[in-house]
């Protein structure tokens, strides 16, 4: 077990360091992006730029180099023309800044001279917030939904479940959020038809988080409902569930001790999942509603063209993806004996 | 037993030995004469793709997805041609109609859009700024429901409030007036001054004050800014708010005047009321009405500058002539404002006719001589101008004539009646304006009153054909993706899948890394690096789409690889390319194709996701780009994004039921057993 979990640790970790690189290389490839502000500002970004090796500082005008990013004569009188280093080069200050120094760039639009990660960090809690709730709401009521869909199978419940799971699976979340708008805000004006900002009342601002949240559930609730409901059917009809029967257990004690377990192997992996994905948010919620979240801060630095937050961002998102996927593989191990043993042979 | 058993021998019952002897001739052939074969099968025989699809039509809830999926796609393929109207240049007259699908009045779908507490103009009884024809279940409020203390062309009645800001103690101006001139005040006449106030304020910003009321008058000759006037005292402070009913020509001789004296010859003759002002509150007093009237009736109208009996009205008329010349006729003041207090205002909640405004039909236009001159051109309708505009002066019954010369020859004439006519003669040529009702969809071209089952949106195009010209292009997004990703796909899990071993397992690999880059942040890079166009989005899709392809496939190879029959047809010498080509994939196919079937709405999802982000397409409306481009108009016209999100609703259940139908018609597994 220690040893698969080492070997899928290290292999995400490679995976990750591979997309992250390739990431770099394509944004670097872009323009350089520029600081905007005040000449000083600049300068202090272009020194810092200098200090962790993105940029040469030279005091005359250089051939050879690329394009001049830009040129300042400071308090001292002395010039300075500031020229890209080559990019791999960058790469590999870049890496070294990053486990160093945890020095993942800096802001050039959204917040100048700022670290990178500490912007994401200022916007993770919004997001986090709203999703964290809307995970806690959905994990109970969608499993509740799906083992009662499952025990009834084949009966009115079920195929209403089933119904309404089927269709609200199958519509858009920028379609749901919309119509949520549109009845909740604006049709009847009992919520704020977007996210109230910091300053406003408590009253306000938790009305805030309904619409979010319920955008976010809705999808979720579908989704655990029907995988709950899927396992739950086939563990139900399995043979060892019939012999405890025939031992002479009762319906019910026969689901919550036999089936509801062995259905949750798939599943608690999958919440599992669900929280670490909460990182990432829903972008798309995040900009129809205005939520200063991560999501939001991806779609600003694409408009802005702040490509050091982006590219963070991006990163930022990939590992997400990949820690979730880590995380199903060896909670498996950990709740799935026979993927436990499996792996000691 | 004997070895020949031709003859066969046994004991009987009684124990004697009996003998049977078989010869040839014992033997006759049952079927000598009849041909022996197979006979035909008395069922059809089946194969995978007929067993799937009996399966898949015993599924209703999929047969009826895969109707209304068929429906909107040949919709999308028709409506774009089938509709006669522009969707690609703005069509700056035709924006934002409701749409219609009942004719108006039917209460819903109907072309009619609900407005509610809108300003009603009272006078011409017509909500205000709004057509009276297209106008239609007029719901008023009573009057006295609504107040408001805002000055309104559409309000009326209501009291002047005329006070005094709070002064601080040290400061010299204790009083505010308010005063109208009027100069043509003749003492030979009887004036009357008539007051009356309101004594129910109810804000307490304001206190009801002391105020007194006076005429005032500058002598001829005095200063105009230095001279005291001379002041005539017509009600000492007090704060008695009960009617004042003056004779204000009595007072005026009373206090000295003759009653000859005519005030045309001195300045500034004016009524004033004088208001304390206070270091505590705002004070103030309620004017209801102020008339002046004069037994002389020829002055009644001009007395009506220092009368008001609608505070609306006079503060309207005031407010009209402030940025201009400071109008002695008005009531105006010093150190003092006024405001209006409740004046009647009416609310209207109706229906507005949208299609009737811009299509139907209007009275009292007027045709200019060239236009009228192009329809004559065109054949639309006729009108004797020729005769009658030679004639110098033309007499009523000449014009009579010319307007009964009218008659309408084709149907798309803008020109639905002539009413009247006028000639005038301009520097020697004469010139002919006819008047009379236009109809606006004629003028607009169309041959018959247009009806938008959407409506339209902030560029006038019919919503419901741009709907469905945008559902086009991205379906065909979706299939040019879906096909490519399905080419790729099919080939790199067959490789993958089919050899196996370490060629499995480095295609794994990079398989592993690219998967693990969000789409998003792929179609992102794509985006930034290459323009944004239709191409730029197919690449993007396809970089990431076709491993869901081949991880399909690959999973097909590995579950058919090591069957028997693959098995068997190795033995019998079949090549890789005879096992992968005849007998795996056709085995594999059902599954891939509904998968790559199933990528069409997800891709059409993904471009809808990037428009939103407001990275979409930039040069093509597609379904995203019209989508997230309407939802700025949710709250004002909200089936601009009700329209349009109910077909993508529909879309994307049809396709998943439908989808789900053929894989679950396709999973072999399932195959025989109903």
């Amino acid at each position: 077990m220690v040893k698969y979990t080492i070997k899928r640790l290290i292999l995400a970790f490679f995976t990750a360091f591979v997309i992250v690189s390739l990431t770099f290389f394509l944004v670097k490839m872009l323009d350089f992006p520029k600081p905007v502000g005040q000449p000083a500002t600049q300068f202090a970004y272009y020194a810092n730029q200098n200090i962790l090796g993105f940029v040469m500082d030279f005091t005359t005008a250089q051939t050879g180099y690329g394009e001049l990013l830009w040129k300042y004569q400071d308090t001292a009188r002395i010039w300075h023309y500031f020229y890209q280093t080559p990019i791999t080069t960058q790469y590999f200050n870049w890496i070294h800044n990053i486990f160093t120094k945890w020095d993942w760039g800096t802001s050039t639009y959204i917040q100048p001279n700022v670290g990178v990660m500490h912007i994401i960090a200022s916007k993770l809690p919004y997001t986090i917030r709203v999703n964290i709730i809307a995970v806690v709401i959905a994990v109970p009521i969608g499993i509740g939904l799906g083992v009662i869909a499952a025990l009834k199978k084949n009966t009115m419940t079920d195929h209403i479940i089933s119904t309404v799971v089927m269709i609200f699976i199958s519509i858009p979340s920028f379609i749901i959020i919309t119509f949520l708008m549109l009845w909740l805000c604006y049709q009847n004006s009992w919520l704020p038809s977007q996210w109230p900002s910091d300053m406003a009342d408590v009253a306000t601002q938790a009305k805030g988080y309904i619409i979010p949240v319920l955008s976010l559930s809705f999808g979720s609730i579908c989704g655990y409902t029907r995988f709950t409901r899927a396992e739950l059917t086939e563990v139900m009809s399995s043979d060892y569930l019939l012999l405890a029967r025939t031992k002479g257990l009762t319906k019910s004690q026969t689901v919550t001790r036999h089936a509801l377990r062995n259905a949750m192997v798939p599943i608690v992996p999958s919440i599992l999942a669900e929280f670490i994905g909460i990182l990432a948010g829903s972008m798309i919620l995040e900009q129809l509603y205005g939520i200063p979240g991560i999501g939001k801060l991806y779609v600003t630095s694409i408009t802005a063209k702040d490509y050091n937050v982006l590219l963070v961002d991006m990163a930022f998102f990939t590992m997400i993806g990949l820690a979730a996927g880590v995380l199903v593989d060896i909670s498996y191990g950990f709740i799935d004996p026979r993927i436990r043993m499996g792996a000691k042979k | 037993m004997e070895k020949k058993n031709i003859n066969f021998t046994y004991n009987d019952s009684s124990k004697v030995e009996q003998t049977i002897v078989i010869n040839n001739d014992d033997f006759d052939l049952v079927q000598k004469d009849t041909h022996i074969h197979d006979t035909k099968l008395e069922t059809k025989p089946t194969t995978f793709f007929k067993d799937a699809m009996k399966r898949f039509r015993k599924n209703k809830s999929s047969v009826a997805g895969g109707i209304i999926l068929g429906v909107i796609v040949l919709l999308a393929f028709i409506l774009p041609f089938a509709l006669p109207y522009e969707i690609d240049a703005p069509l700056t007259s035709e924006t934002f109609l409701e749409p219609k699908l009942f004719s108006a009045g039917t209460g819903w779908w109907d072309g009619e859009k609900a407005y509610s507490q809108i300003v009603y103009d009272t006078v011409n009884e017509v909500p205000a700024g709004f057509e009276k024809r297209a106008v239609n279940d007029v719901v008023t409020t009573e009057e006295g429901e609504y107040y408001t203390d805002t000055v309104n062309e559409f309000a009326y009645g209501g009291d002047i409030r005329f006070y005094t800001d709070v002064i601080s103690e040290n400061s010299e101006n204790t009083t505010g007036t308010l005063a109208s001139y009027y100069y043509a005040y003749d003492l030979s006449n009887d004036y009357k001054v008539a007051v009356n106030f309101n004594e129910n304020n109810e804000k307490s910003e304001y206190t009801l004050g002391e105020y007194r009321m006076y005429f005032s008058y500058l002598a001829m000759g005095d200063d105009f800014l230095y001279s005291v006037p001379k002041q005539i005292e017509l009600k000492d402070y007090s704060k008695d708010y009960t009617d004042i009913d003056i004779d204000l020509t009595n007072a005026l001789i009373d206090s000295g005047l003759d009653s000859t004296t005519k005030f045309i010859e001195v300045q500034q003759p004016q009524i004033v009321f004088e208001l304390k002002a206070s270091t505590e509150a705002k004070q103030c007093i309620l004017l209801h009405s102020v008339l002046v009237t004069s037994d002389n009736e020829a002055e009644a109208e001009g007395l009506d500058v220092v009368s008001f009996d609608d505070a609306n009205k006079a503060l309207l008329t005031t407010k009209a002539d402030s940025d201009g010349q400071e109008n002695e006729g008005y009531w105006t003041g010093l150190r003092s404002k006024t405001t209006l207090n409740q004046a009647n205002i009416i609310y209207a909640d109706f229906d507005y006719d949208t299609y009737e405004v811009k299509y139907g039909e209007v009275e009292n236009q007027e045709f200019g001589q060239t236009l009228i001159a192009s329809y004559i051109d065109k054949g639309y309708m006729e009108l004797d101008l020729d005769t009658y505009l030679a004639i110098d002066d033309p007499t009523e019954a000449d014009l009579n004539a010319l307007i009964d010369s009218f008659v309408i020859l084709d149907d798309a004439c803008p020109i639905r009646t002539v009413d009247n006519v006028t000639m005038s003669n301009v520097i020697g040529i004469q010139v002919v304006n006819v008047f009379g009702t236009k109809s606006l969809y004629r003028s607009l071209g169309y041959t018959s009153a247009p009806s938008f089952l959407f409506g339209t949106d902030s560029s006038g195009h019919d919503l419901l054909k741009s709907t469905f010209a945008g559902l086009r292009i991205s379906l065909l997004l979706g299939i040019i993706t879906s096909a490519i990703c399905f080419a790729f796909g099919l080939v790199w899990g067959s490789i993958s899948g089919y050899f196996g071993g370490n060629v499995d397992i480095i295609m794994e690999r990079f398989c592993d890394i690219l998967g693990g880059v969000p789409w998003i942040v792929v179609m992102t890079l794509c985006i930034i690096h290459l323009e944004s166009n239709l191409q730029t989005f197919a690449l993007a899709l396809c970089l990431t789409g076709w491993m869901g392809t081949s991880a399909r496939t690959r999973t097909q190879f590995y579950r058919f690889k090591g069957r028997e029959y693959i098995l068997a047809a190795r033995t019998l010498g079949a090549s890789d390319t005879r096992l992968i080509f005849r007998h795996i994939l056709p085995n594999a196919m059902g599954t891939i194709i509904t998968a790559s079937v199933l990528m069409i709405p997800s891709v059409i999802f993904s471009e809808a996701t990037i428009s939103y982000l407001g990275l979409g397409l930039t040069n093509l409306n597609s379904f995203g780009v019209i989508l997230s481009s309407n939802q700025q108009y949710i709250q004002t016209h909200s089936a601009l994004i009700v329209f349009p999100s109910v077909i993508m609703a529909l879309l994307m259940i049809s396709f998943n039921l439908f989808g789900n139908g053929l894989r679950d018609a396709f999973n072999p597994s399932l195959k025989g057993s109903e």
